[in-house]
């Protein structure tokens, strides 16, 4: 089978299983399970097999692998679909297969797969654990088979997205991802927080669909195509956008489209100022924050800006001024890095810790790419999406052990709020260690982690290039991260247990540690794909093969920044000495946040998120009710145009009215009434001579008799 | 075989009327009544089946396959003609496709059923009869038929509560207004509608419709002293508002929400699917072709109402607590986006754009109906079992009806447009012809797409999830397996139309292409 | 011999006293009495008339039989018809036989 096939068939076996769990197996856990897993894994080889092919394939940027086939005939033209693997979807292709099959496996173990169903569980609501020989235990998820229809359906739509070759089917992929958040989010749906986090997903995002639907309509109008190739290596086309002025002053046809398309991203991928959607993403089971945050949603958001990014810096040559697109991007980028993280470190919660990091992390990407680090971003991708994954997981385990706890003990608190934690370090070691692993990675701890050569690229490329903001944004952000980072471990693991549930918690099974470990490995292992070839000491023992293979990605391979020390040691110096830190200052918290004092109304500020929520609350989401039931609906349609309806409707029933009142019952019926009335009194003249007596009759017969002869006689005479 | 071939369009048209009067007289129980008009409701999709794989090889006369002429008023040059393009082939189809689906959904109305199933019969032949028209005089009489048995079937059939106040002291019942509403809203329009047809017939000497086309451009003379293009005018705002108001376009539209919300769920489907279809069907009919320049001159106007519909169709629909009346609006917002590429394909006529546009617009009035019918009817089954259209009343019923759950998800987002599913294939080609020609309004157009979210989401979130409303407990039965068989196909067809759209789009496309190409 | 015009004033005096009895009398019985004499006036005359002018044809005598033959006849129904009014009524006075209006 040729490898185009193949990638044809990637997409398909998640896509399968969802319907054959839908519509056959709901019923049954194991099938459901080994469906939706097997499909995994199927499209997990399927997409090895394609990665070795492409890594192994001679200029991959030149000559990727691409098959097609037209989709819709419209006017003499057709627009045609199909799929594309060149650099950039290879390493996609990579940690989304990795992920996504690490996923699966966890999911069986976190829904309690083989555990009694509970007495009270209903579907809609997380299982409440159940009770068996006197043993509290906890008990599988009432709606186990359709979760894994759900992710399946989600794999499919990432898969469909990473091996698409034009921006439609991208969206595709892209819009399904979305109604997969939407019910995954809201997939303890009875639950009200559960189901307007979902609606609130769905439409954070959706404004930043709207506008990448209209990106891809002004693209296509411009360019008469969709399709990656014929619009990105196609120099005189990009130079042509780049110059053409579009309706906005100031932007150029392909500024506008970037912006754009910018835009989708800016939704999906959680950057500020959408970005409030995806800490109440946490809502939904954890192997969907996993799936959200790390392996496809947020990463889809940046690979479309980096898919397009010839597009997006049309008109900007490596070293000179950014465009105007890029501009906003490094500005969002770089703010979304800064401001995700402060909030982050006044969160409680575990997860919604790890959220913020995400997008934090995201505006890390976002910022490389407004400035021009292409493969930066890109690496940075790869990483984040193995340590995050990791951390998800890791804290789903941690939420699992803690729920374990809770049930043991029937303590009321909540699993997920980590100063109920503490000393889970010897309770759940395999846990712990991936997730130290991953939390290093996520601060950038020198050397052996990836994130740290992934971050380093960045804050390299931000320096070399002269961005000085930027670099100083995202340094700080850094700086931020390293310490929030080392304040959720400590709190969480290190020190003495805080509730008893804390120290009756126990480690996960083998179905949630066994995807920890493996992407604790890649957590440290894809970062060497990436070492800066001049890196003291270790530079060049391996060669900067992430570079070279994504940079070809591009028509013009970017080249990579010359070594600078201060980016160095700034990354070195702004990791460790986050987590140094973080971890003296957490070393010994109780209860309460030792630094809420100190911060006082800060602390107050970055617990409620800047007040996002209530401010866009008051601002969009309350008047849009108010137009919708007041103006558009009662005052436009009931008020203005029914109430003209109804004024034409009475002015016509008063007119009939006129017409009945003051011509019809006088002149119409007047005339027919008085003819029959008139007929009446006559009769009822004539009737006084019927009397009945016919001796009467006789005299007027006799009479008339007599009168007669007496005339004709008369008449004789004369 | 050869006289099918011949008359495949009078077969199909007349099926269905036939049908209803054979159903008037067959004695039977109300289930054999039931089975009988459904049986007979096949016969014209089975026909249409035969002319849709038959099409490619009919011959084609002026651009119509499958003509029929035979004389019908000698004296001012009015024949029974009939004849399809893709266009109307398309329309035929999803007409005759969706008849056996209400029917099949109305199995559930217990009173009256023989003149119901009859009038819904009855009704099919109306619609049909306009998408198959060669005749304008024929057009116009269909376009009529069609009205009556909907005004009956809202009226006698239509929801039993609800009254609407039309000034202080006038209270009438909710169905009679909204069949009175649309009775007379449509016959407003089709005033003007004779009208432009009668001075049409006049001017040009024949009202067979391939005739005016060829001799329109050229077309000398007056009509009581007004000169050709006076006369031409007026026929084109006659003909613009009658199709406005079935379309409807915004602001003629507010029967819709009474109309749709009172029918019975049956009539809705159809009202929705079918119904709304002819006014649309109007513009590319006979709009379109014969007043290029006066449709160019207008289509921005056109366009902005269109946004209009589109942005506060979305918002009145979010705005609702009735869920059959937040389908209705929804029903706007779709309509809007046909009329938007119209409106675009008008002023771009001749461009790559324009295709696109009327590609979108022809294939977004199918899956509209598709997808509305499938609403409808979903939020008929709801309504048939808890008496109530009130979104607070519901609340969690998810774990009630998984099954039916489901199926109101998915056809949700075929609603909204989900990629993958078929509304979104015409959505993005009418957004794709517009967005050249009128970049700011399409741009606004978006907040309209942005709302279908929002109220799609709502009903989903007010009728499923949150807490379960324990009234419902023990009173929700399942749906049923006719239900589901009445939607199965529609499911299907989102999905066959969202995956492979071009076995449709390139019939369509054919005919977009002779027509305006 | 007494000349024609004397029979006419008979009959027509006779004429007279019976349309009086028709018309004033009140009780059926003496209406029909008077009828009679009104049918024997004209008896009078028809004889009368036949006599003196054309005595050679019988006309006249047979029209006189006849009228008695319908006179009798008369009687016998407008008696029986009074007899059986009177069964119903217990009156035979015309003027409260007054169910022949409107």
């Amino acid at each position: 089978m040729s490898t185009e096939i193949l990638i044809w068939l990637i997409p398909l076996p998640p896509l399968l299983a969802f319907f054959l769990i839908l519509l056959f197996t709901r019923r049954n856990h194991a099938i459901s399970h080994t469906l939706g897993v097997g499909a995994a894994a199927l499209s997990w080889l399927i997409g090895m097999i394609v990665f070795f092919a492409a890594i192994g394939a001679e200029h991959l940027g030149e000559h990727p692998f691409t098959s097609s086939f037209g989709w819709l005939p419209l006017g003499d033209q057709v627009f045609s679909i199909g799929v594309l693997i060149d650099p950039l979807s290879t390493v996609t292709l990579f940690f989304v297969a990795w992920t996504v099959l690490m996923i699966f496996i966890y999911s069986i173990g976190y829904h309690n797969f083989g555990q009694p169903k509970g007495a009270h569980d209903v579907p809609g609501l997380p299982p409440h654990g159940a009770e068996e020989h006197g043993h509290h235990l906890p008990s599988v998820e009432p709606m186990y088979a359709r979760f894994f229809a759900f992710i399946a359906l989600f794999a499919f739509g990432m898969f469909t997205l990473v091996v698409s070759d034009n921006l439609l089917t991208l969206f595709v992929g892209w819009e399904i991802m979305g109604l997969c958040s939407y019910l995954l989010i809201g997939f303890w749906y009875a639950k009200p927080s559960a189901r307007d986090a979902a609606v609130k997903a769905f439409m954070t995002t959706r404004v930043g669909d709207v506008f990448m639907l209209l990106g891809i309509v002004a693209l296509y109008s411009a360019t008469g195509t969709l399709n990656f190739r014929e619009i990105l290596y196609n120099h005189e086309l990009l130079a042509t956008l780049a110059s053409t002025p579009s309706v906005i002053a100031g932007l150029s046809a392909a500024g506008l489209i970037g912006l754009l398309l910018f835009i989708g991203t800016i939704g999906k991928s959680a950057q500020w100022p959408l970005h409030v959607w995806l800490p109440d993403a946490m809502e939904g089971p954890t192997p969907v924050s996993a799936m959200i945050h790390a392996a496809t949603m947020v990463s889809a958001g940046v690979y479309m800006v980096l898919r397009m990014f010839p597009l997006l810096s049309a008109g900007w040559v490596e070293g000179g001024a950014l465009t105007p697109t890029m501009t906003a991007m490094a500005f969002i980028g770089a703010f979304t890095a800064l401001f995700a993280a402060t909030i982050a470190l006044a969160q409680k919660d575990i997860k919604r810790v790890l959220a913020y990091s995400t997008i934090s992390q995201l505006g890390y990407m976002v910022a490389a790419l407004g400035i021009g680090a292409y493969v930066a971003a890109a690496f940075h991708l790869v990483t984040h999406a193995f340590f995050k994954a990791l951390l998800f997981l890791g804290s789903g385990s941690v939420i699992h052990g803690m729920e374990h706890g809770v049930l043991h003990t029937g303590e009321h608190i909540d699993a997920q709020d980590m100063f109920n934690m503490g000393g889970l370090r010897d309770k759940m070691p395999i846990t712990f260690w991936t997730f130290v692993i991953g939390g290093l990675a996520l601060s950038g701890f020198p050397l052996i982690t990836a994130g740290f050569w992934s971050k380093d690229e960045i804050l390299a490329d931000a320096f070399g290039n002269g961005h000085i903001i930027v670099f100083g944004t995202l340094a700080l952000a850094a700086l931020l991260t390293a310490f929030y980072t080392a304040r959720q471990i400590t709190l969480t693991f290190l020190g003495k247990a805080r509730t008893k549930a804390a120290e009756h918690a126990s480690e996960s099974v083998r179905t949630m540690t066994l995807p920890l470990i493996v992407l604790a490995v890649f957590a440290i292992a894809a970062g060497w794909a990436g070492i800066p070839e001049h890196f003291p000491g270790i530079g060049g023992l391996l060669p900067n093969w992430f570079h070279d293979f994504v940079g070809g990605t591009l028509l013009e391979h970017p080249e990579a920044v010359a070594f600078n020390i201060v980016p160095l040691l700034t990354s070195l110096v702004v990791a460790l000495g986050g987590l140094g830190l973080g971890f003296l200052v957490y070393r010994n918290a109780g209860q309460a946040d030792p630094v809420r004092k100190p911060l006082g109304p800060i602390y107050t500020l970055l617990e409620n998120k800047y007040y996002f929520d209530e401010l866009y609350d008051a601002v969009f989401v309350r008047p849009a009710k108010r137009i919708a039931e007041g103006f558009s609906y009662m005052f436009i349609d009931r008020g203005v145009i029914d109430g003209f309806l109804h004024r034409v409707a009475r002015a016509a029933y008063s007119l009939g009215g006129i017409f009945r009142n003051k011509f019809d019952a006088p002149v119409v019926n007047g005339f027919g009434d008085f003819t029959a009335s008139l007929t009446q009194s006559f009769g009822r003249l004539l009737r006084r001579v019927q009397t009945g007596q016919v001796q009467q009759y006789l005299l007027f017969v006799a009479l008339l008799a007599f009168g007669g002869l007496f005339y004709y006689l008369l008449n004789i005479l004369r | 075989m050869d006289f099918i071939n011949s008359h495949i369009l009078s077969l199909i048209l007349f099926s269905p009327l036939v049908g209803g009067l054979i159903l008037l007289l067959v004695p039977g129980n109300k289930d054999l009544t039931r089975r009988l008009a459904l049986a007979l409701s096949l016969i014209p999709f089975v026909f249409t089946v035969i002319a849709w794989l038959g099409f490619g090889a009919a011959p084609e006369v002026d651009g119509f396959r499958y003509q029929e002429q035979v004389a019908w008023y000698p004296a001012i040059n009015s024949s029974y003609h009939l004849g399809v393009d893709g266009l109307s082939l398309s329309m035929v189809l999803l007409t005759t496709l969706l008849s056996p689906l209400a029917i099949l959904a109305s199995f559930s109305v217990e009173e009256r059923i023989r003149p119901y199933m009859a009038l819904f019969l009855a009704l099919e032949t109306g619609m049909l009869g306009v998408f198959m028209s060669l005749d304008l005089l024929l057009f116009f009489v269909f376009w009529e038929v069609g009205l009556v048995p909907m005004y009956f079937l809202i009226d006698q059939w239509g929801s039993k509560t609800g009254e609407r106040e039309l000034w202080a002291g006038m209270k009438v019942p909710a169905r009679r207004y909204a069949s009175f509403k649309f009775m007379i809203y449509t016959m407003a329009g089709s005033l003007g509608l004779l009208l432009a047809i009668q001075m049409l017939g006049v001017v040009s000497g024949t009202f067979d419709l391939i005739a005016i086309f060829q001799s329109w451009p050229s077309l000398t003379g007056s009509l009581f002293g007004l000169d050709i293009g006076t006369v031409k005018a007026i026929a084109f705002w006659a003909f613009t508002i009658a199709f406005a108001i079935k379309v409807p376009v915004w602001p003629f539209h507010t029967w819709l929400p009474d109309a749709h919300t009172e029918a019975p769920t049956a009539g809705s489907m159809i009202l929705a699917g079918v119904l709304l279809k002819l006014g649309a069907y109007g513009f590319l009919r006979l709009v379109l072709p014969l007043y290029p320049a006066e449709a160019q001159q207008y289509a921005p106007v056109l366009a902005i109402l269109a946004t209009a519909a589109i942005i506060f169709g979305a918002f009145s629909a979010y705005g609702q607590r009735d869920f059959k009346r937040l389908v209705a609006y929804s029903s706007v917002n779709h309509m809007g986006f046909v009329v938007l590429g119209i409106a675009a394909a008008a002023y771009a006529a001749g461009t790559q754009d324009a295709t696109i546009a009327l590609n979108g617009a022809v294939l977004q009035m199918f899956n509209h109906g598709i997808s509305a019918a499938a609403m409808f009817f979903l939020v008929g089954v709801i309504y048939e079992r808890t008496h109530t259209r009130d979104l607070e009343e519901w609340g969690g019923l998810f774990p009630l009806v998984p099954i039916f759950g489901g199926l109101l998800i998915f056809s949700s987002m075929s609603s909204l447009g989900l990629p993958g599913l078929n509304g979104f294939v015409s959505e993005f080609l009418v957004v794709r012809g517009a967005w050249p020609v009128f970049t700011v309004l399409t741009a606004l157009s978006m907040l309209g797409l942005f709302f279908t979210g929002a109220y799609i989401l709502k009903g989903i979130a007010k009728t499923l999830h949150g807490p379960l409303n324990e009234k419902w407990k023990g009173h929700l039965s399942e749906i049923t397996r006719r239900e589901v068989l009445v939607l199965a196909p529609l499911l299907v067809l989102m999905v066959w139309l969202g995956l492979w759209p071009a076995w449709l789009l390139s019939v369509i496309n054919q005919a977009v292409a002779t027509l305006f190409g | 011999m007494i000349p024609l015009s004397w029979y006419l004033y008979l009959a027509a005096g006779l004429f007279g006293l019976g349309l009086y009895g028709v018309l004033a009398r009140k009780n059926a019985i003496a209406i029909l009495m008077g009828v009679e004499l009104m049918l024997n006036a004209v008896n009078i005359n028809i004889v009368a008339f036949w006599r003196y002018l054309t005595p050679e044809n019988m006309g006249g005598q047979v029209f006189a039989i006849m009228v008695f033959a319908v006179a009798a006849a008369e009687v016998a129904v407008g008696l029986a018809l009074v007899i059986s009014v009177y069964r119903r009524r217990k009156t035979v006075a015309a003027d409260e036989i007054n169910l022949m209006k409107w």
